[in-house]
């Protein structure tokens, strides 16, 4: 049945990518990092102009009625069906003083609506969208062509709360500018390093314990503790790890490779931009996976593994170890082991070195600014300041606690000065996941124009094991190798993004071959000959040269 | 050579209204149609040739010439992926084509109405089903320890992931697309079946023919005319290679022989965001898709007086 | 009249050929229906044929049901059902009708028109600014006017309404009838198997549609049965941030529930075959001629 296919081409095209790309923002991660060296020293960076705006009180006395247009929350799809509904959206009104009129686009068809209301003209006040990630030349391109406003001066006169939070953390003024210096969006901030970790290798402490095996930590330890898992636990894929949309995905992340000083994507060594794949550590890294999947300590599907397969691994006990969340992951799977095996637990485990002692030189971490959730004020816009004014609330004393924790007495109460969920939404009597309960009176738990704090975290991860994990998978170099959140130019991204495809897919083959064995080890040497035909050197060149800028913001 | 008058364009276009002109009447709405929602946007398809800015519009944004063409075809894998659309759809179009026919016939062959009933459908069923269950069952079934390598092994050969092998891609798409689709395919043969003459089957009966020997003489020529159309519109689609299923079956060891067109433009389409560039791809795919339609549908009329026009 | 021995053996192989693929084919919905109704935990370690439902357990059903929005999305649909299909029946007939008749000079003109938009298209926006200035943004004939004839069906009509035979038409010209006569009084009747399956194609397109609402229907209000459960779908399959206590429920809950949506979702239109194959008959007009 061959309808209209070729219409439905490119349209399927996006609406799908956009559906992946939302997925993917929220859980893993791309190349995006924190702030390089950690010198304090602000100096270069351009903080706004030093005359602070007056500060709003708020609510704020206005007759002015102001449109907002973002998605729903996803956790409350079934829950609620508008932001009229929604307490939190509500009770932002009222504690602002400004009435807003929402429009939401259907979960996951956010680029596809937002190009055809661009399209049409018709636009609102305020729009939310990760203007950073999925629009085509990126901000700066959405400001020169005038649809929203470069809010420097909006910033300067009418946020003073976000002015002042920026001038107080120089390396997130960096990240939330354009490399031409414009403010173009209200940003999500994520105010403490804790927040930014939550990916690391996983594994069964219980079968450690059982086996009188110590927590792994060198690449001869992780091998001989997966042998074990296989030998005496019957574990079938003792290591089992998501294969879509790329082989081993979390590999880009670091884990294990990073122990042969490499990662899966473009890092800082000592000053020069390299790519992982073209090293000799990655060699070593496939031929040490390579030798694992030949003895059957790697998932025999591991080439199309899947979540829903890593999730039967795990809780039929097939698995004893996988890279992946402290909040999907651990808290999605130990209900599920342990009502098999009570005992069963999941710990966090640190990424692996090389040598005992060694500190893992590349991890997960995300950068402050999360893309996602920032609000933009079109550039058509006749209620700038009221706008920009209510927008400045989240960076308030008062906005910071309401956003992340809510009104006091409903969704929190103060136990010696620590904000306390109460049972309304960690116990939710009409049964709402506490994900869910959380995103009816909070936004503390999705991005949003706000800086998140990290005592929401703390409890949202109920589970003493996750608590650890974060922290065990903090401890790593990541800081001095991952490359901040540069951006390309327009035309650079656009051969960038050429070369990237064919990159990426070479990438992706080489990895999977070698350690399935389609071919051997050596072929490595071929693969680095194909990089340079694709034009791998460029990609670095456009790297640096995007650094360079970035650094110089 | 024109008998008689009527050999000028103005004469044969009074002549051709006045005689037709209730048909031109009721073809008002369905040109109507066409006008407004396929032809007045069709300027769009000019995005091709620009660099798409959503903001500009499409006659705003800036003219690139064959820029996204170039980039296209100069790709690393531009061949790779070609051979591989093509060759899917030509085992599609061996394979695939025929089967919902064959069923047809078969079901039509049934005298018992209630199993006819039956099959027809159950055997339709799993057209409903969505592709990322029907996928997670191929899945299920062909990884190393599942269904169909269990058998397998009973006759001696090897567990083997199969979805990690090259060689068997193309086996395994085409046959879970004749599981899933054979049923709603053969709908529209089963009520082109319906059309043909009983009493030809009498008279053949009578002859002492063969119930094989009824399905080649009258059966098959009687459905003719629909299996024309269907595999000149086929052959239009050639290029056409969904990437829904493709997605979520393939995987990089298998990129060889199962990375398509559609596929690599979707990966692209997770780096940047060209609508530009895959509008390129598919006016590509849509110009060789209508020459091949224009070649199929001479070699249909020739072969068989079928055609589109 | 013999009953050869070969033709037993064929037709014996028939049946067990059909036999087994019945089987194979009414697996994924045996899979589908069970898995639906089975506990969550108990699906998500599984692996293998599933030939009963693990546990029990209709909490899927009751989350998508819960959703008032699932109501207005059948009421929507319905809706769109109705109109929609008779809306594309009678304008694919028409143009079915034309194009299959012979000596119509611009016949061949129309035919090329039709198919060029088989193959070229402007894409989402040029098509959005047009319904949008024909005022149809915000209404559910958003989603029925714009495709109001698929090319396919229409050329599978036409070739259809081409194997009636001439001499039908042409005694009843003589007897002084029209086109819209023709049309109706025969050429229709004579090819009902094929406008059938036109009504099932037609119905099944309109029955499966969210991309289209999702981009000109703004109104939650009005979203079709697909686009909601679609949200539903992506809402509970996300792994975005959940952790916590009751958080495992609401994961593996979601395992449940895109099957539950499935079959909410593909078991009415399953349910419309039986009844267009009551047209399935056999051509029995097609004797008159001859008398």
């Amino acid at each position: 049945m061959k309808k209209n296919r070729k219409k439905l081409f490119s349209m399927l095209v996006f609406t799908s990518l956009m559906g992946i790309m939302t997925v993917a923002c929220s859980s893993n991660t791309t190349n995006t990092a924190s702030s390089g060296s950690a010198s304090p020293a602000a100096g270069g960076t351009t903080a706004p102009s030093a005359s602070a705006g007056a500060a709003t009180t708020y609510p704020m006395k206005t007759d002015k009625s102001l449109t907002y247009w973002g998605e729903l929350p996803g956790n409350l799809t079934g829950v609620k069906a508008a932001h009229a509904d929604i307490p939190f959206f509500q009770d932002w009104q009222k504690k602002t003083g400004v009435p807003l009129k929402f429009t939401a686009p259907p979960t996951n068809q956010t680029t596809q609506t937002l190009n055809v209301m661009l399209a049409s003209g018709e636009l609102p006040d305020m729009i939310e969208y990760n203007w950073l990630g999925d629009f085509p030349g990126g901000p700066e391109k959405a400001i020169k062509d005038g649809y929203i406003l470069k809010l420097n001066d909006a910033i300067d006169k009418y946020a003073p709360n976000l002015k002042k939070y920026l001038k107080e953390h120089p390396e997130i003024d960096k990240q939330v500018k354009t490399d031409n210096g414009s403010y173009y969006a209200f940003p999500f901030i994520r105010g403490d390093d804790y927040l930014r970790v939550y990916q690391g290798p996983i594994i069964r402490k219980d079968w450690l314990d059982d086996l009188g095996l110590p927590v792994p930590e060198t690449i001869d330890d992780w091998y001989t503790t997966l042998k074990a898992f296989k030998e005496k636990k019957g574990a079938t894929a003792a290591l089992s790890v998501v294969s879509v949309p790329r082989p081993f995905n979390e590999l880009t992340n670091g884990a294990f490779a990073g122990a042969f000083g490499v990662t899966r994507d473009f890092y800082i060594d000592n000053g020069t931009i390299k790519f992982g794949p073209a090293e000799k550590g990655y060699k070593d890294f496939l031929a040490t996976f390579h030798k694992w999947y030949e003895e059957g300590l790697i998932d025999k599907n591991f080439a199309t593994a899947d979540g829903k397969a890593l999730d039967a691994n795990i809780a039929s006990g097939a698995t004893g170890v996988t890279v992946n969340n402290a909040g999907g992951g651990i808290g999605k799977w130990q209900p599920l082991i342990t009502a098999k095996d009570p005992k069963a637990t999941l710990i966090g485990a640190p990424y692996p070195v090389l040598k005992k002692g060694d500190i893992a030189m590349y991890s997960q971490k995300d950068p402050a600014n999360a893309p996602g959730g920032s609000v933009a004020i079109t550039a058509k816009s006749k209620n700038v300041e009221v706008a920009a004014k209510l927008l400045d609330y989240g960076y308030s004393d008062d906005g910071r606690m309401f956003f992340n924790f809510g009104t006091e007495g409903v969704s929190y109460k103060n136990e010696n000065g620590y904000p306390k969920y109460t049972d309304l939404v960690m116990k939710n009597p009409d049964k709402l996941a506490p994900a869910q309960a959380l995103s009816l009176y909070i936004r503390g738990n999705y991005n949003g124009p706000f800086v998140q704090d990290k005592r929401y975290v703390e409890q949202y991860l109920a589970m003493q094991t996750q608590r650890d994990a974060v922290s065990t998978w903090s401890k790593t170099d990541v800081d001095k190798h991952k490359l901040p959140p540069i951006t390309a130019t327009p035309e650079e991204s656009t051969e960038l993004a050429k070369i990237m495809t064919d990159l990426n897919t070479l990438v992706d083959e080489m990895t999977l071959k070698i350690i399935l064995g389609t071919e051997p080890v050596d072929s490595f040497d071929k693969y680095i000959e194909k990089f340079k035909s694709v034009k791998l050197d460029r990609a670095i060149e456009i790297k640096k040269a995007s650094l360079d800028r970035y650094n110089k913001r | 050579m024109r008998k008689g008058t009527d050999a000028t364009f103005t004469a044969r276009f009074k002549r051709d209204f006045v005689l037709n002109k209730y048909l031109y009447l009721m073809m008002v709405p369905v040109l109507a149609y066409y006008v407004t929602f396929h032809y007045a946007p069709m300027y769009g398809a000019i995005i091709a040739f620009k660099e798409y800015a959503p903001m500009k519009g499409i006659l705003g944004s800036d003219w690139v010439g064959l820029d996204n063409f170039k980039a296209f075809f100069g790709s690393y894998y531009f061949w790779r992926i070609l051979k591989n659309t093509v060759l899917i759809s030509l085992y599609s179009l061996c394979f695939e084509f025929p089967a919902p026919i064959i069923l047809a016939i078969l079901i039509n062959e049934l005298t018992n109405k209630r199993f006819q009933r039956f099959v027809q459908t159950v055997t339709y069923m799993p057209y409903f089903i969505s592709l990322v269950v029907i996928c997670g069952m191929i899945k299920d079934f062909t990884n190393s320890g599942g269904v169909i390598n269990t058998l397998f092994t009973y006759f001696g050969a090897n567990d083997t992931a199969m979805l990690q092998k090259p060689e068997l891609f193309r086996s395994i798409y085409i046959l879970s697309e004749i599981w899933q689709k054979i049923g709603w395919e053969s709908i529209i043969y089963l009520a082109a079946l319906m059309s043909i003459d009983q009493e030809q089957y009498e008279a053949a009966r009578i002859d002492g023919a063969s119930r094989w020997k009824q399905i080649w003489h009258i059966t098959l020529p009687g459905i003719l005319p629909t299996i024309s159309i269907m595999f000149i519109l086929r052959v239009g689609n050639l290029l056409n290679v969904g990437w829904e299923k493709i997605i979520l079956l393939y995987n990089p060891s298998t990129y060889d022989t199962a990375d398509v067109i559609s596929s690599f433009v979707y990966r692209k389409g997770l780096l940047e965001f060209g609508w530009s560039y895959s509008s390129a791809v598919g006016l590509f795919n849509s110009v060789i898709n209508l020459l091949l339609l224009i070649a199929a549908n001479r070699l249909s009329r020739k072969m068989s007086e079928n055609s589109l026009w | 009249m013999k009953n050869s021995y070969s033709d037993k053996v064929f037709v014996g192989i028939i049946h067990a050929v059909l036999l087994a693929l019945v089987i194979i084919t009414l697996y994924p919905m045996i899979y589908v229906t069970f898995a639906s109704i089975s506990d969550a935990a108990q699906l998500i370690t599984y692996k293998g044929f599933l030939y009963k439902p693990l546990g029990f357990s209709v909490e899927a059903y009751k989350s998508v049901f819960h959703n008032p929005a699932i109501l207005k999305g059948y009421r929507n649909t319905l809706f769109i059902l109705v109109f929609g299909v008779t809306t594309n029946l009678i304008v694919t007939a028409l143009g079915a009708y034309v194009l299959s008749r012979r000596n119509v000079m611009w016949n061949k003109v129309f035919i090329f028109m039709v198919v060029l938009t088989m193959f070229f298209s402007g894409g989402l926006i040029p098509l959005y600014l047009v319904v949008k200035q024909v005022g149809l943004i915000d209404s559910l004939w958003a989603t029925i006017l714009p495709f109001t004839v698929n090319t396919f069906n229409l050329i599978i009509m036409r070739t259809a309404f081409m194997t009636v035979p001439e001499s039908l038409e042409e005694s009843a010209k003589i007897d002084g009838a029209n086109h819209f006569t023709i049309l109706f009084r025969i050429i229709i009747p004579l090819s009902m198997p094929v406008i059938a399956v036109m009504i099932l194609y037609y119905a099944v397109e309109k029955w499966n549609g969210w991309f289209y609402a999702s981009i000109f229907i703004k109104e939650r209000e009005l979203y079709p049965l697909q686009l909601t459960l679609r949200e539903i779908l992506i809402a509970n399959n996300t792994d975005a941030m959940s952790s916590g206590a009751n958080a495992a429920d609401q994961f593996q809950i979601g395992e449940t529930i895109k099957y539950a949506t499935i079959m909410v979702a593909s078991v009415p239109i399953l349910v419309l075959y039986p009844f267009v194959q009551k047209y399935f008959v056999k051509g029995v007009m097609i004797g008159a001629v001859k008398g």
